[in-house]
């Protein structure tokens, strides 16, 4: 775990500490899990139409893989974005 | 398919190693200062919750706004500039409204029946 995460962690007990750092990587298994499979379904209902074929054109494999590059390009974007969002708003309260 | 998805989870943390624990900060500092009156329990139970809804906050924030920003046929696999500023903005008015939601929910109590 890194630092920044840690410093809010500092007025806890041991073992609350390790509590919710479990908790957060069981949160950010799970996520990525549902990131998996959400990326697969979305590349494949927008690159795969033709069912002539039982494999992948190649066309069909270009499509996918740089589907699955903007997504997760995208996704780091909205990430920084969103922690930008989200630390203006811790401050203002 | 073990394999391949090993490979994924490590491209993912290359493009966004702190992601979850850049936004969860403010929950973790909130467990760290229970209030009076709310066990401990109930304080882990409260940071749970409202972590994942900023979890899912976000995963309908990036699929609303790829949904409205990209274009589908996937000429590149790099974001171009108008895709670029389209994103940022998406998120800027997709918080606006999720805060604007929640001050009337919090304000309004009940919905008007």
């Amino acid at each position: 775990m890194d630092k920044n995460m840690l410093a809010g962690l500092e007025g806890l007990p041991e073992e609350d500490k390790n509590r919710m750092s479990a908790m957060i990587d069981h949160l950010q298994l799970r996520d990525s899990l549902r990131m998996y499979n959400s990326l697969v379904e979305r590349c494949f209902n927008d690159c795969v139409d033709n069912f002539t074929r039982k494999t992948l054109q190649k066309q069909e494999e270009t499509c996918v893989a740089r589907c699955a590059e903007k997504f997760l390009k995208h996704s780091m974007r909205v990430g920084l974005r969103f922690a930008e969002l989200n630390s203006q708003a811790a401050t203002q309260d | 398919m073990g394999g391949f998805f090993c490979h994924f989870l490590a491209l993912r943390n290359s493009l966004n190693p702190n992601k979850n624990k850049a936004f969860l900060r403010s929950e973790v500092s909130m467990a760290a200062n229970i209030p009076a009156g709310i066990d401990k329990e109930q304080a882990f139970g409260m940071a749970e919750t409202e972590m994942e809804y900023r979890v899912e906050l976000f995963n309908r924030l990036a699929q609303t706004c790829f949904n409205k920003c990209v274009d589908k046929r996937y000429k590149e696999a790099e974001l171009n500039m108008g895709e670029n500023s389209c994103i940022d903005r998406c998120v800027s008015k997709y918080w606006q409204v999720n805060s604007m939601i929640g001050q009337m929910l919090s304000a309004g109590g009940r919905p008007p029946m």
